[in-house]
């Protein structure tokens, strides 16, 4: 969400000709117990950008981000035209509206990262990062204004829920279990947990599922008997958190309801402002 | 104004009769032919305007400023009751924390009414305005504007305060506590994220005849008769931070996480922030 001040504008555009060409330190921090962060995707961007909103549906670029951790076509050619990349433009460049980048690397729970950023004069900045183990959350920085006095600017993020997966909490490294046609469990457009092989605790498998039940379709109705059908839980709201089981062999969840759950705030980000 | 243009037309010509002496009157002769038409009259002047009216008075409280609300309901699967939302100088409280809710917090929180919380705040010398939104909100949704309007001279000093029940619930609600909105300029709007209380004044059993909403409808329960009831049989009677619902999942496995009794499932859970709101001055 952007809110639009022609006082603050006016005020930027006088700084920013003074300020050209802004790099700035951010530095993330993971906040939860076990759940790691994928690639940090960093906007900075005019008003006519939206990364995400709470209460509206998402778009194929965040379903990416919130159930693969996929940013652009280098990481998953199968995301072509769909992701990021498609909606920005090309990385690190001043694409008029915006300029990205593509922090590689998790972010393990309890660590942090920091990098430097050009924000090419943008007035906002945007961050995301899928939380794995998860189906579709995401931790959301949402569209704050860039501080232009030299300082440093702390944020909380919130985990929020893409609503494009519903949350079955099923290992995507499971084969007894696919998704209704027979694809492998994982990624956007399918059921399952994305990196399951990135937690810091095991991934259960034997889960019957939470959202769905494995062998039903959402209507009720049976299918394959070692199928899970997808289905979408939108518009982006906050996520009410995975619900896991204390079994790693059987239960509803492949998750561990006694490490993998979190509760907001699940990132913090420091912004620096350098002296001019 | 314009005025007729005037036609001159001529008469026709009467032919003149011709007489013989001592002869037959001879036949008519024939009609002459028409005359040609006149020249075009010039316009008249225009009329000079009328007068403007008066400007009408202005009202008594004339000089106003106006804001408008939107909530956004950030949560999975609970429907927002109507929202109590009320502009206030510093002073006034819904509701304070470690304190014992009103009635009009306790009919809210329990039944998602909220007429007497907006009565309450209606006497209190620090009520500006207030507004019930127009129905609930539902989950995952951005709920309808409302405006509220207070004077002036009051923008320096402002507040806005609202509550919600999550309504599949015992007395959860959501809400905001005089949350500072002074001196905002025309066009500015600020952004609020909303925690989530226990009103503190029912046992949260999560049973279907002691939740108003739809989880306890399906249950067979659910409706008014389930929502407010005036006993307070919480642990204490003090408003305090929601733990959250602990719903039936997990409630039969060898984890025996749930709650056996509960109507809720695990959709049903959240976290904080359970609520959006953005106040936006238009005047």
């Amino acid at each position: 969400m952007k809110f639009f001040k022609i006082a603050s504008a006016i005020a930027l555009a006088c700084t920013n000709s003074v300020l050209m060409a802004q790099t700035i330190d951010i530095q993330i921090t993971n906040l939860t117990h076990a759940q790691h962060f994928t690639p940090r995707l960093v906007i900075a961007h005019d008003n006519s950008i939206d990364a995400f909103e709470p209460g509206v549906e998402a778009t194929s670029a965040l379903a990416w981000l919130a159930e693969a951790g996929v940013i652009d076509d280098a990481q998953n050619a199968a995301s072509t035209g769909q992701n990021f990349e498609a909606l920005l433009g090309p990385t690190d460049t001043d694409n008029t509206t915006n300029t990205w980048h593509r922090f590689d690397g998790l972010v393990a729970p309890s660590t942090s990262l920091s990098y430097p950023f050009d924000t090419m004069d943008k007035p906002y900045l945007s961050i995301l990062t899928m939380l794995i183990p998860t189906n579709d959350a995401f931790a959301g920085l949402d569209s704050i204004k860039i501080p232009t006095t030299p300082g440093t600017y702390t944020y909380m993020l919130h985990a929020y829920d893409a609503g494009t997966e519903l949350n079955d909490e099923l290992n995507s490294m499971r084969t007894d279990i696919v998704a209704q046609g027979g694809a492998a469990l994982g990624g956007y457009g399918v059921p399952g947990v994305a990196g399951a092989g990135a937690s810091p605790v095991p991934l259960g498998v034997g889960g019957t599922g939470v959202a769905v039940t494995v062998g039903f379709a959402e209507d009720g109705s049976a299918i394959g008997a070692n199928e899970v059908v997808d289905g979408t839980d939108g518009p982006v709201h906050i996520h009410r958190n995975v619900l896991g089981d204390t079994s790693l062999t059987d239960g509803a969840s492949d998750l561990q309801s006694t490490e993998h759950r979190w509760l907001n705030p699940v990132a913090r980000v420091t912004i620096t402002i350098p002296a001019p | 104004m314009n005025i007729n243009k005037i036609s001159l037309v001529l008469l026709p010509l009467i032919a003149v009769l011709a007489t013989g002496c001592g002869g037959d009157d001879g036949s008519n002769g024939e009609a002459g032919a028409a005359g040609v038409d006149g020249s075009t009259g010039i316009d008249g002047t225009n009329g000079t305007d009328g007068t403007n009216g008066t400007d009408g008075t202005n009202g008594t409280n004339g000089n106003l400023a106006v804001f408008t609300v939107q909530l956004t309901n950030l949560t999975y699967s609970q429907p927002f009751s109507p929202a109590a939302i009320i502009l206030h100088e510093p002073g006034y409280n819904v509701f304070i924390d470690g304190e014992a809710a009103s009635l009009g917090l306790e009919q809210l929180a329990e039944g998602g009414d909220p007429t007497e919380v907006l009565a309450e705040a209606l006497a209190a010398t620090q009520y500006l305005d207030s507004i019930a939104t127009d129905g609930a909100t539902g989950p995952r949704s951005m709920g309808a504007m409302s405006t509220l309007v207070v004077p002036l001279l009051d923008v320096d000093d402002l507040r806005i305060s609202f509550t919600t029940m999550l309504v599949d619930t015992n007395d959860a609600f959501t809400g905001l506590n005089a949350a500072d909105i002074s001196n905002m300029t025309v066009g500015q709007s600020m952004s609020f994220m909303a925690p989530t209380w226990d009103s503190g004044t029912e046992a949260n059993t999560e049973t279907a005849s002691t939740m108003p909403g739809p989880a306890a409808g399906a249950a067979g329960g659910g409706g008014a008769s389930a929502g407010f009831d005036a006993a307070r049989d919480d642990l204490f009677d003090l408003v305090h931070f929601h733990r959250g619902v602990v719903t039936n999942a997990n409630a039969n496995d060898g984890s025996k996480e749930g709650l056996t009794t509960s109507v809720l499932t695990e959709a049903d859970r959240w976290d904080n922030p359970t609520a959006r709101i953005v106040v936006t001055r238009t005047r």
